[in-house]
């Protein structure tokens, strides 16, 4: 088994012991298992040869080959956990994936509904074999209702719950967020969840089913408009880059072809601090702008001043001379520029592992640091069947004959 | 879930989810809040466009179910009175700019001294260490410096944010089940530990792994109006209906391969594409178009003007309840009232009723992230008002009416 899993005395990590048997797909689901396995849960990933993760075929891929084990999307999701394939269509299977359930505390799934009820892996076929077992069932729109079966992706749950309406600009057609948005939110929650029914069974003794629905999770990153529509019954809308609240607020033109410094003020003294900047203590005097009220007012006003002067310096100078006065300012930093991100070199955002192919390829580390038990990632590619052997030798207990009669009966692909 | 649980919430707007999530999971969150309001009381939208501190929507969207009291922690009384709450606290969850609190003698270290268990979460645009730790901050300047204001807008004009802030909602969610993994590490230490939350990492989810572009050496990721660039490839999401827009994730290769097959299928019952075009093989298009094959995009091209002449068509519901019958990934882009309206979301009775009782009146929040089988989230308090648990929690600690009347004169609550 590969370092830093071993459920024995040499873990120490936070969630050392915690079982999961992950059966989810693409990034909400995979996400959340991601942050558990990356604290010291065991987590055994079932996918199959032939229907595996459709993330596995999205880019970006490591030396730009498409392959099922050099996606880093899929990767970035899955590091540290145990890939495993079976072939759920033979008998076998599913022996094996009860005797899983049996070793686990947590089954995680974001299938629809109806396919976990057509496999007998549905919540209430799962308790018959370990009744305090904790299970996700985690599906764009939730277990019930006229839409449950609606399968897909988080663009696809983005759209249908608002996402898409508010981002862009007023006079033109919504931009929408990029790709999947709802799937960046989600394993946030799916992971909560799942954390604190972990915590109610320490408590009781009880295992419990969870419904998450990616919608519904996702909404409440849109809570404000949303309260406006039910309160005061107004319905809002994309506003560009503009702020309800604060002014001058806006992505500006820097020197060189698309680049772009992001300003975000937020009190009257960032204002004054701006203006000196720009060398406009005509603005900064100006009685009109003194406060949020008149800035918000005559915002277009601001916009070109500020356009006029941050088109003479690059993102990053604008980003300096700004940060050095106090004024909210970061240089719009292109997707290949944030490998070089000081802040994130120094916080080793980037994260190399070891892949039988290319030698190595990289992943993100944890987004987040803890002083006592830090994280520890296993600096191994999950590429497909990676553990099989391991899992069912050292989770199951199974021998070596009956390892290979699976194997020979097509069971592990 | 987390009912035996005490949480002091010192959050400002950077940070209020995380406690949220945690009240919904039962916890006991006591809102901190400076005399005189927390700051984010001043974000709009208001209650019936009155601004008033307890009329903003967006404090009520993220302080259900905590209680709320008002402490000066920049003064030695108010101080104490923090480190006497801390003591029996199980988190603290606080957003100030690194070492603010340690100004106040309230770091972790010396709270940690009187409760060694205290789980200690800091949230902060990028983390307590490193270049730009220090950085003023705003929402623009996060997803500036962490990737999805780059990938995000129409081309011929700069990158563009959701309107609904988003940088710091995806670090607070992240502090969530953070907290979580620390509280089940120290059921077995009896210690807790300092959790540093970085917004920026946090956001960089938001790129869908794409930010790894560069370490992969794949093609970087570029923004588009309704979808967005990977190298040559150009993925549409926002395609026209007759009646405003839907989302559709039309792709190839082994994962998509069926959907698309059903969509095409329905494209030539109604007549948009030939019987050739119908039959062509969606599993092989998807190597050519991942590895960036240029007669495949050229295909593709051509294919998404033949799938857009046909939804131009149809209406938003007419694709929907298609995709819900013949299993497709197209989803209708809903504006905020027709979410609000949305038929599964009734089904499901998310919307639910918070009590504003002083007001005589009950407002429709965005419901539970979940569905937990044993101990379902409840809604049971509206956000509170400035300091009105004063005299409930500081009661608990011993305070008695004199006492407390003290403090207020001092207005160090």
């Amino acid at each position: 088994m590969a370092e830093g899993q071993q459920t024995g005395s040499e873990n120490n990590q936070a969630l050392a012991g915690v079982k999961v048997l992950d059966f989810m797909w693409a990034m909400a689901g995979p996400g959340s298992t991601r942050i558990l396995a990356d604290y010291g849960a065991t987590v055994v990933r079932v996918e199959s040869t032939t229907r595996f993760d459709a993330v596995r075929m999205v880019g970006p891929f490591q030396n730009k080959q498409p392959g099922p084990n050099n996606s880093g999307l899929y990767n970035n999701m899955n590091t540290g956990k145990l890939p495993m394939t079976l072939n759920l269509s033979k008998p076998e299977s599913r022996d094996i994936i009860f005797d899983l359930v049996r070793w686990a505390d947590v089954v995680t799934e974001s299938f629809s509904p109806k396919a976990m009820r057509e496999w007998g892996f549905d919540y209430e076929s799962l308790t018959k074999i370990k009744p305090d077992i904790i299970m996700l069932s985690t599906c764009l729109m939730g277990q019930t209702g006229p839409h449950s079966h609606f399968a897909g992706f988080g663009n696809l749950a983005a759209a249908v719950s608002g996402f898409f309406d508010p981002t862009g600009w007023p006079d033109r057609e919504p931009a929408g967020p990029f790709g999947a948005y709802t799937d960046y939110i989600a394993p946030w929650y799916n992971a909560a969840a799942v954390l604190a029914a972990l915590e109610h069974k320490h408590q009781t003794g009880k295992g419990q089913h969870i419904d998450l629905a990616q919608a519904e999770a996702a909404l409440h990153f849109l809570a404000p408009f949303l309260l406006d529509q039910t309160v005061n019954g107004r319905t809002q809308t994309r506003m560009g880059n503009r702020d309800m609240n604060f002014a001058p607020h806006g992505v500006y033109q820097s020197a060189g072809e698309d680049r772009w410094v992001a300003i975000g003020v937020e009190t009257d003294d960032q204002w004054r601090s701006l203006c000196e900047t720009m060398n406009r203590p005509d603005l900064g005097s100006d009685e009109r702008l003194a406060t949020v009220k008149g800035r918000l007012a005559n915002q277009d006003e601001i916009d070109k001043a500020i356009n006029a002067w941050s088109n003479q310096f690059s993102p990053y100078e604008a980003e300096e001379k700004l940060q050095a006065k106090n004024v909210p300012a970061s240089a719009v930093e292109t997707i290949n520029e944030l490998y070089e991100d000081k802040q994130l070199q120094h916080r080793e955002h980037f994260v190399d592992l070891d892949h039988p192919d290319f030698g190595k390829t990289t992943v993100e580390g944890t987004r987040f640091k803890f002083s006592r038990t830090p994280a520890q990632i296993n600096p191994v590619a999950p590429t497909l069947g990676r553990e099989n052997q391991s899992v069912l030798e050292n989770i199951l207990g199974y021998d070596e004959e009956r390892i290979t009669e699976l194997v020979i009966a097509e069971v592990l692909e | 879930m987390l009912n035996p649980y005490r949480v002091l919430d010192l959050t400002t707007e950077r940070g209020l989810l995380c406690g949220q999530i945690l009240a919904d999971l039962g916890a006991d969150v006591i809102k901190v809040e400076p005399p005189g309001g927390s700051s984010a009381r001043k974000l709009g939208p208001f209650y019936q466009d009155q601004e008033d501190a307890e009329n903003s929507l967006y404090w009520w969207a993220y302080n259900r179910n905590k209680r709320g009291v008002t402490l000066d922690i920049t003064r030695s009384e108010g101080q104490d009175l923090l480190r006497r709450l801390a003591r029996d606290a199980k988190f603290l969850i606080e957003s100030d700019n690194p070492d603010t609190l340690a100004q106040y003698g309230l770091s972790y270290n010396e709270l940690a001294a009187d409760n060694p268990g205290l789980i200690y979460v800091s949230i902060t645009p990028f983390g307590q260490d490193g270049p730009k730790a220090s950085y003023a901050d705003s929402d623009l300047v996060i997803l500036a410096s962490s990737g999805p204001l780059v990938i995000t807008g129409d081309e011929d004009r700069p990158p563009v944010r959701l309107s609904v802030p988003q940088g710091y909602l995806h670090a607070s969610a992240a502090a969530a089940p953070a907290a979580l993994i620390a509280l089940y590490e120290s059921h077995r230490s009896n210690r807790g530990q300092h959790i540093d939350i970085s917004a920026q990492q946090a956001a960089a989810q938001a790129t869908q792994s794409t930010i790894l572009a560069a370490p992969l050496n794949d093609a970087e990721t570029r923004r588009m109006a309704g979808g967005a660039k990977m190298g040559p490839l150009e993925i549409r999401l926002l395609w026209p209906a007759k009646d405003g827009h839907v989302s559709i994730a039309y792709l190839f290769g082994s994962a998509f391969a069926h959907f698309t097959k059903r969509l095409m299928d329905w494209i030539y019952e109604e007549g948009f594409c030939d019987k050739e075009v119908q039959q062509m093989d969606w599993v092989d298009m998807g190597g050519g178009l991942f590895g960036g094959d240029p007669k495949t995009l050229e295909d593709y091209e051509r294919l998404k003007l033949i799938v857009e002449d046909f939804t131009k068509t149809k209406t938003k519901e007419e694709l929907f309840q298609n995709a819900l019958d013949r299993g497709l990934l197209v989803a209708p882009v809903t504006t905020i009232d027709e979410v609000v309206e949305s038929e599964q979301l009734e089904s499901r009775q998310y919307w639910t009723a918070v009590d504003h009782e002083e007001m005589g009146k009950a407002f429709a929040y965005p419901g539970p992230f979940a569905k937990f089988s044993e101990q379902p989230i409840d809604y049971k308090r509206r956000p509170p008002k400035i300091g009105e648990h004063n005299a409930e929690v500081y009661g608990e600690l011993g305070l008695d009416a004199q006492a407390l009347a003290e403090l207020q004169n001092k207005r160090i609550i």
